[in-house]
């Protein structure tokens, strides 16, 4: 063997030919230059054809047009001669019509079809061979015959045809056949030629790959082959394709690189239909795939360093094979994962197959997750590594990689929430290693965030599971105010929807300590403020949630109560509006609890009175943040229940609780309208209230009354005194037994309401009045108050009888009509009843 | 087996002497005597002249029946099919000479045959180099009356080279019967064809060479052997070390070249015999081509090297490389091509299994000679392929 070392001293002769150089083209190079040890060059320059101007979409068609034409004629010539059964003119047609795959200038999309239709065209070539074959009328040395012609494309597909032909009609040959074919389409480097050509070996092979196991063959001296033959010529011709589709990116100019990536994108496809015919060998076992398919598939998908291919056919792989497959072989899967090109979007890889396995584990009814695979540990880890090889990982792709990894242990191990905690750890550990907080709303990685933490809290649909998760409140340390929020907001809602109780005290401390963006002021918020509709909205579904701390024990409530008044406390004056009033309702609602379970706990009285005193706290609370109305309502509302409760000083804690509200309608509402609702509340509440005694009842219903009649607008007090006429009639002390039913008082109430109603000068408000004084006389007629009589009801009658039709025709007047009708109406029907009880309407004039 | 073609030839230069001759006696000889001599003269033209006693010579070779046939070109293209030897071969068989006249005598001055093997330059037409020539006497001069018959045998006769007709050069074998006469020799020729057989040969390295322009393009080129056969397959690779320029495509050429004469008058002819694409595109380092060329189909003869110091006949394989800016890159190398003995390449010949094994050859680094008690079995295991030979 001569080995010539070029760096000593072979050579170059570079001649050049610029005379007759298109001799020496024809007569081949072989002249006068002898017999050398070194390669020469021979070059010259040949001028480009100028061509028509054609847009560049015109010149394709007009290519393809010819080509296919050629096609046509080529291919009708062809079956001419199969026909006649000139077999040899018959090939040189074909491989005439073959020379047409030659060219370079078509684009991939034109050279597909012109492939397309030639493959076609092939076919009957192959079942005119497979025919004759069949009929005994073999030719001998087909094989070795096609190899004569000088081009190599049309040779490469002629050789395919007739290899498969000779499969077909005698399996023995089978194995070497395959083997040969593989190797021999090396010959074919330009990348679009290679591709489609090596297709059509796909192709053509598609049903006569040997599927058999090696036990079967084995001693019989099987040469049709095995499956582990279809597997080495599978991924011989994968390997190869793929280098060539890879290649594509390297050529050309760097200008065209979109337009060469969407060439690329658009032949994929020839690409990963290798993987579609591994993945229909109906012998590949786990086995096989794990010690030879894939580990053969993952050395070209690593080692061609492409990210286009890399994400292709890692999808690919995920895609075609089984899931046990997978399974089984995760860790040199995702090992392959974290050696991809750093511009491989990897997240998407890990996460295509984490949605499969999890749905798999899901669909897949009884059989699941096999034991012995520790699904989450080894994605667990290797996702790590995939992490920790690329440093330039947008943290996003981490968060949504940690997603994947969420999403796989909340589907395959539902039950297993430290696997979910274990993620959010990393997650967090990964936050502190890049230094990353503060991470700004609408971000991808803070939005990433919030999606990784929603999947635990839909996925439970349990606040309380996903407290179990030690990491979950710290990781909200990571995001700024506004995602804080909307965090919160998604947590204490979803505890809203699917009415979560939250049972203990620690578990409260816990939720409000998480979304404490909702309970108290922070550090970061911005100075202007929230919005005050959502501020509203946001601090309403706060007051809801307060609804859901319950304990099945009173005395844990209490202490629930507690533990939310010191959080919601914090708040500041502009939630504890919200926030407290659910608290002392929840309180009102805890003392009724110890009521009706008295006989259980025999320091009920003690406790309800502490639960008073920290609802008076509570509204003192609110009081000062200088609130009225709110308060007013709380102690009239803590009023009626301990009047309801008849524990020990109950009637001092409700006294207490009415002079409170009082002293606050003194103090501190002003407003009529405002003072006219709370006046109306108090003499309401106090009509309800049985437990006070003589002593305490009298100064209070007496200053009902003052109150009433000091409002500042007359209409207001007309309304008010009558109400509180109702004081005197139906309200109830312990002094007595039932109502107090004192007709004169009530009846001078109202006297008082007629005559402040008479001073009235707008003529409508005073109509307006007067039916409502008369609604007022009829009730107490009809329960049989002696000092209403009919004479007063006529009276009344007439004067709005009188005073209406002056009214000046509007809504308002139609609305006042409407009552005074209907009141009429009422009268009516009770003087015409004859069986009914009661007092007579005898002598009512209508 | 067709019908041999025999044909009278009367060499060139004989017969226009013979026509100069004749006429020149036409004009200035009288009498008897000339005009006899005219008669055979004109034997040729017997029916013309329709006088004197001729002769028809035949050779008829013994086994023809069943010898073997082989093309072979003449000097204008055409081809002709004649009866095969070998070296060392007896050649005999019988003349026969069939007078044309009953009753008429043919007087000769002695018959006899020769086996003559001779080299001829196209440019040379005057010398023909006879590298053998062997003469055996069928009678002694005399006269025949009637038809006769000779037996004549060349025993194990060396023939050393093989036929061949080439661009400017030709070497022929042929027997010569010559009918000695006073004036016009009667002669007959029947050419033969000579195929020399070369065994196996013992060392049959595979070529294999690294070869490259620096920091431009490093190749390693392999083919399994350096002497095929008529008959073989080149089998081989094309391994790419280095690529820094944008091939095209890559062709394999198959080139003969005819050197005639010697020292400053040498005269070479080349001709491309085949050319055949190997590759299609450019390649990238680490990539490895595969080559595989049948012969049979190509018109090659065996490679001659030096024969007796006229001319040599010798085959080279060209590897082309073309870049996308025309330029070619090649590299020649020889490569001996021999005549496998015909047992031996009948069994090759055998379908069925060829396309088989000879598929194995390309992967196959360097194919060892086979053992000559089994040549038609060449199983070659490839080493790198261990799942085969378990199974064995």
């Amino acid at each position: 063997m001569s080995k010539i070392r070029l760096k000593q001293g072979t050579a170059l002769v570079l001649e050049q030919f610029p005379d007759d150089f298109e001799e020496y083209l024809y007569d081949g190079d072989t002249t006068s230059h002898g017999v050398a040890d070194d390669l020469k060059i021979t070059a010259w320059f040949v001028s480009l054809p100028s061509t028509p101007q054609l847009s560049p979409q015109e010149e394709q068609e007009k290519l393809l047009e010819e080509g296919i034409n050629i096609v046509k004629n080529q291919s009708f010539q062809m079956k001419r001669c199969l026909d006649k059964g000139k077999l040899m003119d018959g090939l040189k047609h074909a491989s005439t019509m073959l020379g047409e795959l030659r060219t370079s200038l078509l684009s991939p999309k034109s050279y597909y079809e012109l492939y397309m239709f030639i493959s076609d065209e092939l076919r009957h070539l192959e079942l005119y061979l497979v025919d004759e074959f069949q009929k005994g009328r073999k030719v001998a040395d087909l094989y070795e015959l096609v190899q004569y012609a000088g081009n190599i494309v049309p040779r490469l597909y002629l050789l395919i045809t007739v290899g498969v032909v000779y499969i077909k009609s005698n399996e023995l040959s089978r194995k070497d056949i395959l083997k040969d074919l593989v190797e021999m389409c090396r010959g074919v480097q330009h990348p679009l030629r290679g591709l489609f050509l090596r297709n059509y070996l796909l192709t053509c092979t598609k049903n006569v790959l040997p599927d058999c196991e090696e036990e079967m063959a084995k001693g019989n001296d099987y040469e049709g082959g095995t499956v582990m033959d279809s597997i080495d010529f599978i991924l011989l011709n994968f390997s190869e394709m793929n280098k060539l589709w890879v290649r594509m990116q390297h050529q050309g100019h760097t200008r065209d690189r979109t337009k060469r990536e969407q060439e690329r994108r658009e032949l994929r496809i020839l690409v990963g239909t290798n993987l579609v015919r591994l993945s229909q060998l109906e012998c590949i076992d786990i086995e096989k795939y794990k010690k030879v398919v894939l580990p053969g598939v993952l050395e070209q998908v690593v080692s061609c360093r492409d990210p286009i291919a890399q994400e292709y056919l890692m999808e690919c792989i995920i895609q075609v094979f089984p899931d046990d497959f997978h399974l089984q072989t995760l860790n040199s899967f995702l090992r392959a994962c974290a050696e991809l090109h750093e511009s491989v979007n990897v997240k998407n890889i890990i996460i295509a197959l984490v949605d499969r396995l999890a749905q798999f584990a899901q669909n897949e009814e009884g059989s699941g997750i096999p034991p012995e695979i520790q699904l989450f540990d080894i994605f667990s880890q290797q996702v790590a590594q995939v992490i920790q090889n690329r440093p330039d990982m947008p943290p996003d792709d981490i968060v949504s990689l940690q997603v994947a990894l969420i999403n796989l242990a909340l589907k395959c191990y539902p039950d297993k929430t430290e696997y979910v905690d274990k993620v959010l750890e990393t997650t967090e550990e990964i936050f502190n290693r890049l230094n990353l907080d503060h991470l700004e709303h609408g971000s991808a990685v803070s939005k990433e965030l919030i999606r990784l933490m929603k999947i635990p809290v839909d996925s439970y649909n349990n606040i309380l599971r996903v407290l179990q998760l030690n990491h979950f409140g710290p990781l909200f340390e990571y995001f700024d105010y506004q995602s804080r929020k909307t965090m919160s907001s998604y947590i204490i809602l979803n505890a809203l929807e699917n009415e979560t109780s939250i049972p203990s005290q620690d578990e409260v401390d816990s939720i409000l300590s998480i979304v404490s963006v909702l309970v108290t002021d922070q550090s970061d918020q911005p100075e202007d403020g929230d919005d005050p509709e959502d501020f509203a909205e946001e601090q309403g579904i706060m007051g809801r949630f307060v609804h859901l701390l319950q304990a099945e024990d009173p005395n844990q409530q209490y202490m629930i109560l507690n533990t939310a008044r010191k959080h919601f406390g914090a708040g500041g004056d502009k939630r504890i509006k919200f926030t407290l009033p659910p608290i002392v309702f929840e309180a009102y609602k805890l003392a009724m609890r110890y009521r009706d379970s008295q006989d259980e706990d025999e320091n009920w009285e003690k406790k309800c009175q502490k639960i008073f005193q920290f609802c008076h706290q509570t509204i003192g609370a609110l009081i000062k943040a200088e609130m009225a109305e709110v308060p007013l309502r709380l102690f009239l509302q803590g009023a009626l229940t301990a009047g309801q409760i008849e524990f020990e000083n109950h009637e001092t804690v409700a006294y207490e609780f009415m002079s409170q509200a009082f002293s606050l309608y003194e103090d501190e509402i002003s407003d009529s309208k405002a003072q006219l609702a709370a006046i109306t509340l108090i003499i309401g509440t106090l009509e309800q209230m049985s437990c006070f005694g003589d002593e305490n009842h009298e100064p209070l219903r007496t200053q009902c009354a003052l109150a009433a009649s000091k409002l500042l607008k007359k209409p207001d007090q007309c309304r008010g005194v009558s109400t509180c006429s109702h004081l005197f009639w139906s309200g109830k002390s312990t002094a007595q037994e039932g109502e107090l039913r004192d007709g004169k008082r009530a009846s001078d109430c109202l006297k008082k309401g007629v005559k402040v109603a008479n001073q009235c000068m707008d003529s409508s408000v005073q109509v307006q009045l007067f039916v409502e004084l008369l609604n007022h006389y009829i009730y107490y007629y009809e329960r049989g108050n002696d000092q209403v009589t009919i004479q007063v009801l006529n009276q009344l009658i007439t004067k709005i009888k009188d005073t209406l039709p002056s009214l000046e025709a509007n809504e308002e007047t139609e609305q006042i009509n409407k009552h005074f009708q209907n009141t009429l109406e009422h009268l009516q029907v009770q003087r015409d009843s004859t069986d009914r009880e009661g007092p007579s309407y005898d002598g009512l004039t209508i | 087996m067709g019908q041999v073609h025999s044909r009278l030839t009367i060499s060139p230069t004989p017969t226009k002497l013979a026509w100069m001759i004749h006429l020149r006696m036409l004009t200035t000889v009288h009498g008897t005597e000339a005009a006899s001599d005219l008669h055979f003269c004109m034997s040729e033209q017997d029916s013309f002249f329709g006088f004197g006693q001729s002769a028809d010579i035949s050779i008829v070779l013994d086994g023809q029946d069943s010898r073997k046939t082989a093309e072979i070109k003449t000097e204008d293209g055409k081809k002709e099919r004649h009866f095969l030897y070998y070296d060392g071969e007896t050649v005999s068989g019988k003349v026969n000479i069939a007078l044309k006249k009953a009753g008429s005598k043919l007087e000769h001055q002695g018959i006899k045959i020769e086996f003559i093997g001779q080299i001829e330059l196209y440019y040379d037409r005057g010398n023909h180099h006879e590298f053998t020539s062997l003469v055996k006497e069928l009678a002694r001069p005399g006269e025949l009356s009637q038809s006769t018959s000779y037996p004549f045998e060349f025993l194990q006769v060396e023939k050393p080279y093989e036929s061949y007709t080439g661009a400017n050069v030709r070497l022929r074998y042929f027997l010569r019967v010559t009918i000695v006469k006073r004036l016009t020799d009667t002669v007959k020729e029947q050419d033969i064809v000579v195929h020399t057989l070369s065994q196996y040969p013992d060392m049959n390295n595979s070529i294999k060479m690294e070869v490259g322009i620096e920091d431009c393009l490093h190749i390693e080129f392999e083919y399994n052997k350096s002497k095929y056969h008529l008959k073989d397959v080149i089998v081989g690779k094309i391994y790419f070390l280095l690529v820094r320029i944008k091939i095209k495509h890559m062709e394999i050429q198959i080139i003969k070249r005819e050197s005639t004469g010697t020292g400053p008058n040498t005269y070479n002819e080349n001709e491309t015999i085949a050319k055949y694409e190997i590759m299609d595109g450019a390649p990238v380092r680490g990539e490895s081509i595969p080559i595989r060329l049948f012969l049979s189909g190509y018109e090659l003869t065996p490679t001659m090297r030096d024969i007796n110091k006229k001319f040599s006949v010798r085959y080279y394989l060209n590897l082309v490389l073309v870049d996308e800016e025309e330029r070619r890159y090649f590299k020649q190398q020889e490569i001996t091509v021999f005549r496998k003995a015909e047992k031996h390449r009948k069994a090759m010949a055998s379908d069925g299994p060829k396309t088989h094994r000879s598929m194995q050859h390309h992967t196959n680094r360097a194919e060892p000679p086979p053992s000559k008690s089994e040549p038609t079995n060449e199983q070659v295991e490839d080493k790198s392929d261990n799942a085969s030979e378990e199974e064995q």
